[in-house]
């Protein structure tokens, strides 16, 4: 089958290149910097001279942003906001590898468990903040809380899915030559199920980034989330506008660093794929 | 006993396990002091709750928010996603924009939005479509610049014209994207929509799950929690019928389904 | 290479290695028991080649697996040495046929190979040593920092084998092991086998259905018959000398043994 497959393949690999060979690469490089450049000049010239309250110019917005990063006030709060996402997404990613490595090799737990585990994965995790709110109250352990949960389940589904698809040959290996467990866990069980886990963690990512918001504009006072919304409520656009501006910079930061690690970790993964496409 | 059979009872069993830690730990645990309702008393006003009318007409403000979004997401997504991978250069210009938004989730834009346009449906649907298009424009660009050059150049050979090579070649080679793309989108507009009252203000059963909040309704605010759960796995349910219905005919799509 | 025995006349004053008496296997299915191996006996020396051959469909994997401890015996037994083998035995390895999937694609070719020696009680020095002599005896030496996947077909099979040689197996146990590989690679890789023999003098049991393969290996073809699978034969590989893919196969002994090999399966399919 494959055999046949091949000259229609390469042919197709052919018309693509001659198709991308159609545009110069300065032309496309170019497109690639100048298109964001010009949105965004566009954007400062449309708004310069605006009086509408809801879109002020951008150069005031950035002006604001400039000031707001100068009062420790507005640190704490960057501070506050980061500071929860990071570790209760840690918390969530260790949590949920540890319990997915047992639902995963357990049959009879993953069976007892998963029909609950799926039903709290469908609860949108925003919903989950007000009753953490009202068993809580409005401190910090609230945020903690819904973020981890809401990171949690993405993670735990695709641990449990990634160590149940090994291999049987890798299954075999291990017990010929008799590795230890603890061998088998490292070295066997959790490099084969890495990648489905990591993209359970990015899942979970930004499942954590949207309810960390949501935690904090749910009645907290601290957080960028909770600056954010009190500048919508008081009508201080230019605070909503930089405060919009940094929180989406972030939610692009954590994502970008993610995938940073993401691609260390899977390495040997990515350029196997890549090898097997240009076969 | 089939295997099917067991797990089915097994599952049923460790519910039933939930549903008594639970219980148990609202009446005798650490718990017990806190306002959590016991399980019984939030499945009770659960059902109490289904057969109001009230209760349903939030549901569907919800689901027609999510809906309405998901499908002008689609229609949006797919727009843009033909016009992206059609040409190298749209899709070099558009690229790091693309991977800049990508990632932010709509609730960041959620405070100048509901400023905008008020805690309407309108403003619901608004965020779905910003919650979803991106989504689903890329999975499109990239089934229209995967579709095969030669069977386009075959088509092109027949005397097609551009319009008929688009919707006869291009569309039905990138459905298995799109087909994928809905299906990731479609949870991701229910918790959209849930978002958009909670924290907008909008219809829906955020905005009557923030009034039992508001209200100190314990056992309300565990009922609209437990309901949300189940609409969320109808969702899921029936975006992945959608799906199958649409796309079995697609060996691609049987090969990753088998 | 003259000192190690080559002939099958030698190995009869070495040392029984691997012992097989009345193993029987049977599958317990809803519809009943399927007898898979039934009453199967043979024994392998030191330093000899055996492969097992017969129809397709006769078990013969299976039979690896008991071997192998991977899957329970019904009844009668196999013994390593002299321990009965009711789990994956210390002085066993495997190769597997699926070259692709036995080896681990995040462990480089080294790590791959180091994979198994780590709980054995070696200092990591030692480890090293061996995972290098090991990679070097299957001509692999400057892949060692690869990884599986940027290697061919043959060449990753060779990395499996070094994995097994590196254990330092009492018994090396291959699963037709040369199945998936062009036909150069096979006489490249079935000579190699040999080289390994001689070398560590390993004793060495191969399932193939390559009857041509089995002839050229081996010391003693032993020939299944049709399932439940029994020992039809056990046809002793008498050609003086060290073997070559050229001149051995040429030699009309070989020619008559290859078909009265083929007549025994040809009867008991």
């Amino acid at each position: 089958m494959t055999t046949i497959q091949k000259p229609l393949r390469s042919r197709t690999r052919q018309a693509r290149r001659q198709r991308a060979a159609r545009s110069p690469r300065w032309l496309l490089i170019g497109a690639e910097v100048g298109l964001p450049v010009i949105l965004i000049a566009a954007w400062w010239f449309a708004s310069a001279g605006s009086t509408n309250i809801f879109f002020p110019p951008l150069q005031t917005i950035l002006a604001r942003l400039w000031q707001l990063t100068q009062t420790s006030e507005f640190l704490i709060d960057i501070g506050s906001s980061l500071g929860n996402l990071v570790a209760s997404f840690v918390i969530a990613c260790l949590l949920g590898v540890l319990l997915g490595l047992a639902l995963g090799t357990s049959r009879f737990l993953s069976w007892l468990l998963e029909p609950v585990i799926h039903f709290f994965r469908a609860i949108p995790p925003v919903a989950l903040v007000p009753i953490f709110v009202s068993l809580l109250g409005f401190e910090n352990e609230t945020r903690i809380l819904s973020i981890t949960v809401a990171a949690l389940f993405p993670v735990l589904i695709s641990t449990i899915d990634g160590v149940r698809a090994n291999d049987e040959t890798l299954d075999m290996v291990s017990r010929v030559y008799r590795l230890t467990w603890s061998e088998r866990l490292f070295e066997v069980v959790l490099p084969a199920a890495a990648p489905r886990i990591l993209s359970g963690m990015q899942v979970g990512l930004i499942a954590a980034f949207v309810v960390m918001i949501a935690s904090e504009m749910l009645g907290s006072s601290t957080g960028l989330g909770a600056k954010t919304l009190l500048a919508q409520q008081t009508f201080t656009i230019a605070d909503m506008w930089a405060g919009i501006l940094l929180l989406g910079i972030f939610g692009y930061l954590a994502t970008f660093l993610f995938e940073l690690f993401r691609r260390r970790v899977l390495r040997w993964y990515i350029a196997a794929q890549q090898q097997e496409r240009q076969l | 006993m089939s295997t099917t059979v067991r797990r089915f009872l097994v599952g049923c069993f460790g519910v039933l396990l939930a549903i008594a830690v639970w219980q148990l730990a609202s009446m005798i645990g650490p718990l017990a002091e806190s306002p959590m309702p016991s399980a019984g008393e939030a499945i009770t006003t659960m059902l109490q709750l289904l057969t109001t009318v009230d209760l349903w007409l939030s549901t569907l403000d919800t689901l027609v928010i999510a809906v309405v979004g998901l499908l002008a997401a689609i229609v949006v997504g797919v727009a843009l996603g033909i016009a992206i991978g059609s040409s190298p250069l749209v899709m070099h210009a558009t690229r790091v924009i693309v991977e800049f938004f990508k990632p932010i989730p709509p609730i960041v834009v959620l405070p100048i939005v509901v400023l905008v346009l008020g805690p309407t449906p309108f403003m619901g649907i608004f965020l779905v479509i910003i919650g979803c298009t991106i989504a689903i424009a890329i999975q499109t660009s990239a089934g229209v610049f995967d579709t095969d050059p030669v069977r386009k150049a075959t088509g092109e050979t027949f005397g097609l014209s551009r319009a008929e090579v688009l919707r006869r070649i291009v569309l039905p080679s990138a459905l298995p994207y799109i087909g994928t793309a809905v299906r990731v989108a479609a949870p991701t507009s229910l918790i959209v929509a849930v978002v958009a009252g909670l924290l907008g203000g909008g219809p829906g059963l955020g905005q009557s799950l923030l009034q039992a909040q508001l209200a100190g309704n314990q056992p309300e605010l565990f009922a609209y929690v437990l309901i949300l759960g189940l609409l969320g796995l109808v969702f899921q349910g029936v975006s992945s019928l959608v799906e199958r219905r649409v796309l079995h005919w697609h060996p691609q799509f049987r090969k990753e389904n088998p | 290479m003259t000192s190690t025995p080559s002939t099958a006349g030698h190995s009869d004053e070495r040392p029984v290695r691997l012992d097989v008496s009345g193993l029987k296997k049977t599958y317990t299915t809803k519809k009943g028991d399927v007898p898979v191996i039934d009453d199967l006996t043979f024994d392998l020396r030191q330093g000899e080649i055996a492969c097992i051959v017969g129809p397709s469909g006769t078990g013969k994997t299976t039979l690896l697996k008991c071997l192998a401890g991977l899957q329970p015996i019904t009844s009668g037994q196999a013994t390593i040495d002299g321990h009965v083998i009711d789990g994956p035995p210390e002085e066993l390895a495997l190769v597997f046929q699926e070259y692709t999937r036995s080896l681990m694609p995040w462990l480089s070719v080294e790590r791959n190979v180091e994979l198994p020696l780590r709980h054995l009680s070696l200092s990591a020095e030692e480890r090293r040593q061996r995972a290098a002599s090991s990679l070097e005896a299957v001509g692999m030496a400057e892949a060692a920092s690869k990884y599986p996947w940027q290697l061919s077909g043959g060449m990753q099979q060779r990395v499996a084998i070094a994995r097994a040689v590196a254990y330092r197996p009492g018994v090396l146990i291959m699963d037709e092991p040369f199945a998936s590989v062009d036909a150069q690679t096979r006489f490249e890789l079935e000579d190699l086998c040999l080289r390994i023999r001689e070398q560590f003098d390993m004793t060495i049991l191969v399932v193939t259905h390559d009857i041509d393969e089995s002839v050229y290996l081996s010391n003693r073809v032993i020939v299944l018959g049709q399932r439940p699978a029994k020992v039809t034969d056990v046809i002793p590989i008498d050609f003086d000398g060290p073997r070559d893919q050229l001149t051995t196969r040429a030699l009309p002994r070989f020619a008559q043994l290859r078909s009265e090999i083929f007549e025994l399966i040809r009867k008991a399919g």
